[in-house]
């Protein structure tokens, strides 16, 4: 409504109209400077960070020319350069018949990246985007000069994804430096970056990016046919994404993974997979993904294969834990008691003796509190912090035991779970276990192992039918692919992993092996 | 579509199922390992002769749809319909199964009613999914679920439990009573109910060189070889007690004691054979749905309410776990099964074989 009204009140002041590739009507631009410059300032709404600077050139004293820009978004540097080429501009005029226009493009204007526009909202968006503007008078042309830049951070140190050994880098909430971590990482000419513009108001860069050839082209495809359906009014972080474009609406579990890091970024697009970059954050996304992929590090790559097999599994443990153990303590403390040895058995009763509650309450209560706490823990001020871990272990632990609300092995349990769940890589599927964690324990306090066990037949037929952009979610173990099982919940060493995965990766013949073969290390060869 | 591993796969945990619940054969004493072989070659030979032998003159259709071709819409149709009883009744005595064994083991104190509602649920879930979905997960169960075996295996037989002495005499009464054991109980259960895959087959993707033919039989064997192992552990670790005991898998777990960490395993053997006969009954499940959809001409998901709600109510039917057994190995075993198992299934392939020659003398007659 809004639009096509102003569309129509534009369209009566001004004849000068044309159509866009949208069909929307849209003002172009005319020879009178000043109407121009004024048609312009009305479409950005006068903001005080507009900069207008009107200029004359000295060989062209009877054309005026004016240099738009948006203070704050555009690189103080470039327009610096820029104003000074133009100011100090000695070239002198050969031939008459060079307009201004030209001679500004040709010879004044010391920024790489330029273009030109003829109509008034494409030079106003532009200037959106930090481009600088020169309006020349009796010219039909504008010159869109990319000047983008103004402060962002600089690129430091993951926060959400840490390592010991590995690269200590961090994507940024820059578009352009984010590109340019993969680049420097990636030096292949097959490395492939398609942009969008998402987002009605907030417009919004995006980045498709994947590696041709190893990349399958109908994932690719997928990827953005997905992204181009997507209509919204703003996009201010990947997840914005994320839930437009995962296979499934509704499932705790993720089918997109996301990561701050470059490194692990690179080393999916070299396996196959499609990362999508989003201006404004530092998370990019990593598509199709498989259920193992979020309990594997990029430091497992780095480190020894031994060592990276047994964190592995330490992680799958963790995540089992995290979601199974409360619900097996009060499923076994309440129905099956005969499981547990005497000695154990008379200690847990003589806990519980005093806690006036049933053993699914008691866990309930203390899996609330310490979500209470976690989530306490993210959201206080800093300054805070001591003041809550005093809180939360004296008061709300030892206290509480020593009170008799709840029984010391409770205590133990939950916190045992709560440590198990930090050690998940993938913060979101720490999630899915914290979610999941719920519902076993109902299950388990009311049907004990039959509940859980049902609970967990629920889960695997809820993952068998998930999938990531086609991709079966638990993919190499179902289907089954042998030489995938490499890569999941072991590593073996790079040398024998020679293939990528397959099914996830092009299966042109060129690009299956990654190494060559007989690359065993082995000092007995050496010699002969 | 399902690949050929996954059918495998399928093949190998429906057929262990519930089986691991009683002792088979158990009329033979301590020969009824012997008669689980000849029952299972004897079912080898049903299987690779009739069942897959449908499957091949028809490798794109399920049993609903050749029953419709080959006996016309109405008789068809009927057809169709006690085949869906007969799945439905299948599923029915799994779920019974699993329900009492889950109140016998694990929950005492829980109405009946609630167990077989959760089951059929969970059951209901993964036919909802479709088939996809059921094999996957069968495919993600089978190693979790052998590698458990395994190790139950060992731990019995580190615990000094299994004397294999106890096997002996063998064939101390004759090969009669062996004979009697395995015809037709053991060729009905479980290695008849190969029957219920002609709703499966038509599913696996095929290449066009026998794939679904290789790979069920070899699930087959690798079943029909674990089914008589468990069997000849059962019987070395409980001995004559084997034919008394409710499930025998469990009475024999009851004496593992793990150092002093673990008092009793039978909870977890239990879960074990849960999973099991889950697969099997969801098999049922799902086999019945397809079959409701395909005669009624519905969705999957649709069809999978009428049945679950079938299979929900008809469990009550049995009285007692004890009068479930009762039935199943007294008259069904020996009168009901081996009706639909064998006979229609014969027949079906002599009308599918008859038509095909007369099918092609016509076309030879029209040839000329």
């Amino acid at each position: 409504m809004f639009n096509n009204n102003k569309n129509k009140q534009t369209a009566g002041d001004d004849k000068q109209t044309g159509t866009d590739r949208n069909g929307q009507v849209e003002q172009l631009l005319v020879p009178d400077l000043e109407q121009n410059m004024e048609r312009l300032q009305r479409f950005l709404g006068d903001g005080a960070d507009i900069v207008c600077r009107m200029l004359t050139h000295r060989s062209f004293p009877n054309q005026r020319y004016t240099l738009f820009y948006m203070d704050g978004i555009v690189d103080g540097a470039s327009i610096g350069t820029m104003l000074l080429g133009l100011l100090e501009d000695a070239n002198k005029v050969t031939e008459d018949t060079e307009g201004l226009y030209t001679h500004l493009i040709d010879r004044s204007i010391a920024v790489g990246k330029i273009r030109s526009a003829t109509a008034i909202e494409e030079v106003g968006y532009a200037m959106l985007e930090g481009s600088s503007v020169i309006l020349v008078e009796g010219s039909l042309k504008a010159i869109l000069i990319d000047t983008t830049g103004g402060e962002s951070r600089s690129v430091e140190e993951p926060t959400s994804q840490t390592v010991v050994r590995g690269p200590k880098e961090g994507f940024t909430e820059n578009l352009r430096t984010n590109t340019a971590l993969v680049r420097r990482i990636i030096k292949s000419p097959k490395l492939r970056f398609d942009y969008k513009v998402i987002g009605r108001e907030t417009r919004t860069n995006i980045a498709v990016v994947y590696l041709q050839g190893i990349a399958q082209d109908d994932v690719v495809q997928e990827v953005h046919r997905r992204i181009d359906q997507i209509e919204i009014d703003a996009i201010l972080e990947s997840g914005y994404i994320e839930e437009f474009i995962q296979d499934k609406a509704f499932t705790p579990f993720p089918l997109i993974q996301n990561t701050e890091r470059p490194d692990a970024a690179c080393a999916g697009i070299l396996e196959g997979q499609v990362v999508i970059m989003v201006s404004g954050t530092p998370f990019v996304l990593i598509a199709p993904v498989t259920f193992v992929k979020f309990f594997q590090s990029s430091e497992d790559y780095y480190q020894r294969y031994d060592i990276s097999t047994f964190l592995r599994f330490i992680r799958v443990a963790s995540f089992f834990i995290s979601m199974l153990l409360p619900s097996l303590y009060i499923a076994i403390t309440t129905f099956h008691q005969e499981m547990l040895p005497t000695p154990l058995l008379i200690s847990l009763a003589a806990q519980r003796e005093g806690v006036p509650f049933p053993a699914l309450v008691e866990a309930f209560l203390m899996e609330i509190t310490f979500e209470i706490l976690r989530e306490a823990g993210v959201r206080m001020p800093r300054i805070i912090g001591p003041a809550i871990s005093i809180v939360g272990a004296l008061v709300l632990g030892q206290a509480a035991v020593q009170a008799g609300l709840v029984s010391a092995a409770m205590v133990i349990v939950v916190s045992f779970t709560a440590i198990a769940s930090f050690v998940i890589p993938a913060v979101n599927m720490g999630s899915a276990a914290r979610l999941i964690r719920f519902a076993l324990m109902i299950l388990g306090g009311s049907f004990g192992l039959f509940g859980i066990m049902s609970g967990l037949m629920v889960l695997l037929a809820h993952m068998s039918g998930l999938r990531s952009f086609g991709k079966p979610y638990l993919l190499p173990f179902s289907p089954l692919i042998v030489s995938n099982l490499k890569d999941t919940f072991i590593r073996v060493p790079w040398w024998a992993m020679r293939k990528r995965p397959i099914g996830m990766s092009s299966n042109r013949v060129p690009n299956q092996h990654r190494i060559g073969g007989g690359k065993r290390p082995d000092p007995d060869q050496e010699g002969a | 579509m399902i690949t050929p591993r996954q059918l495998a796969s399928t093949v190998i945990l429906f057929l262990i199922g519930s089986s691991s619940l009683f002792l088979l054969g158990g009329n033979a004493d301590r020969d009824a390992w012997i008669s689980v072989i000849i029952g299972m070659l004897a079912g080898l030979l049903l299987l690779s002769c009739v069942t897959l032998q449908i499957q091949k003159l028809e490798p794109d259709r399920n049993l609903i749809e050749i029953f419709k071709l080959y006996f016309g819409r109405i008789i068809g149709f009927m057809f169709g319909f006690i085949y869906i009883i007969y799945y439905c009744y299948k599923c029915i005595r799994n779920v019974r199964e699993l329900a009492d064994l889950s109140i016998m083991y694990l929950l005492p104190d829980t109405p009946l009613s609630m167990i077989i509602l959760m089951i059929c649920l969970i059951g209901g879930y993964a036919v909802i999914g479709g088939p996809g979905v059921f094999f996957r997960m069968v495919e993600v169960l089978l190693p979790i679920l052998v590698m458990i075996y395994v190790v139950l295996f060992i731990l019995l037989l580190s615990a000094g439990l299994i004397d294999l002495g106890r096997l002996l005499p063998i064939l101390e009464k004759g090969f009669k009573p062996v004979w009697d054991a395995a015809m037709p109980e053991i060729i009905s259960f479980p290695f008849g109910e190969m029957v219920l895959f002609l709703m499966f087959w038509r599913y696996t993707a095929e290449d066009g060189d026998g794939t679904v033919m290789r790979m069920t039989i070899k699930g087959y064997i690798f079943a029909g070889a674990f089914i008589t192992i468990m069997n000849i552990i059962t019987i070395g670790s409980l001995g004559q007690f084997a034919g008394w005991s409710v499930v025998p898998l469990l009475q024999a777990t009851t004496f593992v004691q793990l150092g002093n960490i673990l008092e009793r395993i039978d909870p977890l053997v239990s879960l074990l054979l849960f999973s099991a006969v889950y697969v099997k009954l969801t098999a049922y499940y799902l086999g019945a749905s397809i079959a409701f959809a395909y005669l009624f001409r519905v969705k999957l998901r649709i069809a999978a309410i009428p049945v679950g709600i079938g299979i929900y109510v008809g469990s009550f039917w049995f009285r007692s776990y004890m009068h479930q057994v009762n039935v199943g190995f007294e008259s069904n075993l020996k009168f009901h099964f081996p009706i639909f198992q064998i006979v229609i299934p014969i027949v079906l392939l002599l009308v599918m074989l008859m038509r095909k020659k007369v099918r092609s003398r016509g076309n030879h007659a029209g040839d000329d």
